[in-house]
């Protein structure tokens, strides 16, 4: 019988919460499960309004559009939260501010 | 001397948005216009050799839009759009009217209805109202604030036109549904930063 991996664990420095994803889970949806007030928008990898700054761990990265993540902010560590899932355990900051 | 396909292109798109601004100037923006030009870009996209794929480069991620022909004066945008396959757009309504037509490839959309009162700041209900697969010699229009979302389906990538009452430089907030969380988001307008002081 196939394992089901370990949830992770992710840390949203911005308010200090640390909430559970599953490994087929992206960040932002965790984060919204968890009443977590993270910026987005589109939350399909294509405006950039979750961009954030992965301070720890790894992460695979869904579809997206080009113009919501350029290779040198991917170079630099960013990411897009809505595309995100998480290798392991992980640390982000988000950069952007969603509107309402 | 025959002239290049960049050429071709380039003066095909201008014929296009010339009678494109025909069929507006005389009409305005109404579903039968939409129509109109729908069935436009459809004959364009379907002249599959101006669109050659070595003049276009693939998405470095899974999706591009490439400038076709963008105008001055806060005219119209008209793009080559690739989307790789997995791709996809959640619930969103422009806030400006688009026509998009298939040079190859399939891409699913589905259309939505606003069923709140749009009382409560970021939250939103919508109720699915339709569907149409985007394929050659297929396309689809929208107003201002139809609502879509789309999918690129299949194997091979989604390539096709895409005209839009503003460039996408020039767009105004895009408003993003979510049907799982009852939530609306906007993304920025870009209007005020790309409009001459």
């Amino acid at each position: 019988m196939a394992r089901t991996p370990k949830p992770r664990q992710v840390s949203i420095t911005n308010t200090g919460q640390v909430t559970s994803c599953a490994a087929d889970e992206t960040i932002l949806h965790a984060a919204i499960m968890a009443g977590i007030d993270f910026p987005y928008a589109c939350a399909s990898g294509n405006c950039g309004s979750c961009i954030s700054l992965l301070d720890a761990g790894k992460v695979s990265m869904l579809p997206r559009g080009d113009a919501a993540l350029s290779p040198a902010q991917m170079k630099a560590g960013q990411i897009l939260a809505c595309r995100a899932q998480p290798k392991g355990d992980v640390a982000i900051t988000w950069l952007g501010r969603g509107r309402r | 001397m025959a002239s290049s396909i960049a050429d071709q292109r380039a003066r095909a798109c201008r014929t296009l948005l010339a009678q494109v601004h025909a069929i507006t100037d005389k009409e305005g923006i109404t579903p039968s216009a939409l129509h109109a030009i729908k069935l436009k870009l459809v004959a364009l996209a379907a002249k599959q050799d101006l669109f050659p794929p070595g003049d276009f480069a693939m998405p470095v991620a899974q999706g591009r839009n490439h400038p076709l022909l963008v105008e001055d004066d806060d005219g119209h945008g008209l793009y080559l759009t690739i989307n790789l396959p997995g791709k996809v757009a959640a619930p969103h309504d422009h806030g400006i009217w688009c026509v998009n037509a298939a040079i190859s490839g399939r891409e699913r959309h589905v259309f939505y209805r606003r069923t709140d009162d749009s009382s409560t700041p970021g939250s939103a209900t919508v109720t699915r109202v339709g569907e149409v697969t985007v394929e050659p010699g297929t396309g689809m229009a929208m107003a201002d604030h139809d609502i879509h979302s789309t999918e690129v389906i299949g194997t091979e990538p989604a390539i096709g036109l895409a005209l839009y009452g503003y460039a996408l430089a020039r767009f105004p907030s895009v408003v993003w549904f979510h049907p799982d969380y009852s939530t609306v988001r906007a993304s920025p307008s870009r209007r005020h930063a790309a409009m001459p002081a």
